[in-house]
């Protein structure tokens, strides 16, 4: 793999929570316009690691590199700016203000200079409005928009997990379990909306649900215990027997969620 | 609601005031704890920060003023003066509010407190410069204020001048981003906004109007008390904000004429009103959270419908 493929890559990674080892030298490759999955058992690392590569949180060793950058010690404010975007496992929003003014505030995010203006409201030019729209369409809530968030169905404030991200037009998006807690017809959606991402966008996304991921990825990766037991195209992993002695059989190819 | 209908509200009250107190002082004292609450407000209500400090601010600004006008033996025009007690909330904020913020909830809670009180101590211990227990006496007012009603006019202008400012940087994109980390600091810093840069800012804004306060508080008494550098006065100001409600400016406004001004009735009554006081923010604390204007806005939508209902959030996106 060449620097022009190669988005995001991890080198040796490791985080320790005090004693507890999380990541132990995980190597990580995330090819450009890929859907990438990280998945494992419950307590693998998969949170860990993903919170190490949109900055939530410091590695103990190890680097990442963005587009051949270091960005190892950024915080992820300023990951944002480079072009990774990130969706929040537990429901994140801001709920007290519309869908409209969250995606706002989400796509002027890229430019957070610009927020520092005390005098202009975000009318006009500086509503972000085009970015919005496009985000709105996609995620399926421009009927919603002006909705407060807070009112918004578990399913349509998934879809606007996902947006926020978007709307920061990111290089890199990346899914913390899109699809958690959403009942089966949402499901299909938001496999679509994932799907669609590939084209304009990178995606590394940690799930649960196996069907989806194996529909969807182009490369998954899978941990155990802080370290990576495997990694390759869906059907290899789905064959592979490390793997599936790891999820104890059925949950890999049983397809439940 | 119209965009200018907040600041029409606080005119109103500017031009009411003279018309139902017979104290112009009074009247002076309801705008200038005004100012103080709305540096409060825009912490607290915009932002999400609970900040014990604000007594800082205000006592910089009430000695800022006094110092530069009894004791600098330099000729110095009262709005110079004024202006050096903004800039002097202003820095002293910045420098609380750069510590302070490193952390959050309840430790940054503490560091407020902990300034404020540090603050008292400096103040009581440096009585060269600011009087010490005596505070600073003698504080003038130029000749054209020498009423009470003419001076409650200058702070009236200064009022609204402060006012209109603050109902600028609350509606602006700068105004608009606090309102996103209030509501979800995660998510805010995961979106691109580095917290501290944010929050430091909505401190300095907060300070400034605060040392404004202060003062024009100097000013009305004649004297830079001890008191306005006491953790007393931060907690009067947070309970000023609170009790008039958080997240509209006016909120402040309607939250100071209720402080003052029954303040100023109950203390004649009894001497122990402060249990009134008290009995009044659990009142508040239980059961409206939204303040006397969460009570106004309940009211203006059972009289005029469910029209304006989704209230302050759509109305800001005209």
């Amino acid at each position: 793999m060449t620097q022009q493929t190669v988005l995001i890559e991890a080198r040796g990674l490791t985080k320790h929570y005090g004693k507890f080892a999380a990541l132990t030298k995980v190597d990580l490759r995330i090819r450009r316009h890929t859907v990438h999955s990280v998945i494992g058992p419950n307590g693998a690392g998969k949170t860990t690691l993903f919170h190490m590569l949109t900055g939530t949180g410091t590695s103990t060793h190890g680097s990442i590199l963005f587009e051949g950058q270091d960005v190892t010690r950024e915080p992820d404010h300023r990951r944002v700016q480079r072009g990774m975007a990130r969706s929040f496992q537990v429901t994140s929003l801001f709920a007290s203000l519309s869908v409209r003014e969250n995606l706002r505030v989400a796509a002027q995010g890229v430019t957070p200079r610009q927020a520092l203006n005390c005098w202009r409201a975000p009318v006009g030019q500086r509503a972000c409005a085009a970015i919005v729209d496009e985000v709105l369409a996609r995620i399926g809530l421009q009927r919603l928009a002006n909705r407060l968030v807070g009112a918004l169905s578990h399913g349509q404030q998934r879809r606007l997990e996902v947006g926020m991200a978007l709307a920061a037009r990111p290089k890199a998006i990346f899914l913390d379990e899109p699809t958690s807690g959403m009942g089966i017809d949402d499901l299909d959606s938001m496999k679509h909306l994932i799907r669609g991402l590939r084209d304009a966008h990178t995606v590394v996304l940690i799930e649960h649900n196996m069907n989806i991921v194996m529909d969807i990825s182009d490369t998954v990766t899978v941990m155990q215990l802080g370290r990576v037991l495997a990694e390759g195209l869906p059907g290899d992993i789905r064959a592979d027997a490390r793997v599936r002695s790891a999820y104890l059989g059925n949950m890999i190819t049983g397809g439940q969620a | 609601m119209p965009k200018n209908f907040t600041f029409l509200l606080a005119l109103a009250v500017v031009l009411g005031l003279p018309l139902v107190l017979r104290s112009g002082s009074l009247a002076s004292e309801v705008l200038i704890y005004a100012l103080a609450a709305l540096g409060c407000n825009l912490l607290l209500g915009y932002t999400g920060l609970l900040s014990f400090g604000q007594g800082i601010f205000f006592g910089l600004g009430s000695y800022t003023i006094a110092i530069l006008l009894t004791r600098a033996h330099l000729p110095m025009p009262m709005p110079l003066a004024l202006a050096a007690a903004v800039a002097m909330g202003a820095l002293a904020a910045a420098l609380v509010g750069w510590i302070a913020i490193r952390q959050r909830g309840t430790y940054f809670v503490m560091l407020t407190l902990a300034f404020a009180q540090m603050f008292y101590f400096v103040a009581y211990t440096a009585s060269g410069l600011t009087g010490g227990d005596n505070g600073l006496l003698d504080v003038p007012r130029p000749a054209f204020m020498d009423t009470p009603w003419r001076y409650y006019a200058f702070v009236a202008a200064m009022f609204l001048i402060a006012f209109a400012l603050l109902l600028r940087v609350t509606q602006s994109i700068f105004g608009r981003t606090l309102l996103a980390i209030r509501d979800n600091e995660d998510r805010a810093a995961a979106a691109g906004y580095d917290l501290k840069t944010f929050k430091l800012l909505a401190f300095v804004i907060s300070g400034a109007v605060t040392g404004l306060a202060g003062g024009l508080h100097a000013m009305m008494t004649g004297i830079a008390p001890l008191s306005n550098a006491e953790y007393h006065t931060s907690e009067t100001i947070l309970v000023i904000t609170v009790i008039g409600g958080t997240g509209n400016l006016f909120a402040s406004v309607l939250g100071s004429a209720f402080y003052v001004l029954l303040a100023d009735w109950l203390s004649t009554l009894w001497p122990r009103w402060l249990l009134l006081l008290g009995l009044l923010l659990i009142g508040v604390s239980i059961g409206m959270q939204r303040g006397l204007w969460g009570l106004v806005e309940g009211a203006w939508r059972r009289v005029f419908g469910a029209a304006s209902a989704g209230g302050q959030i759509e109305g800001e996106q005209g």
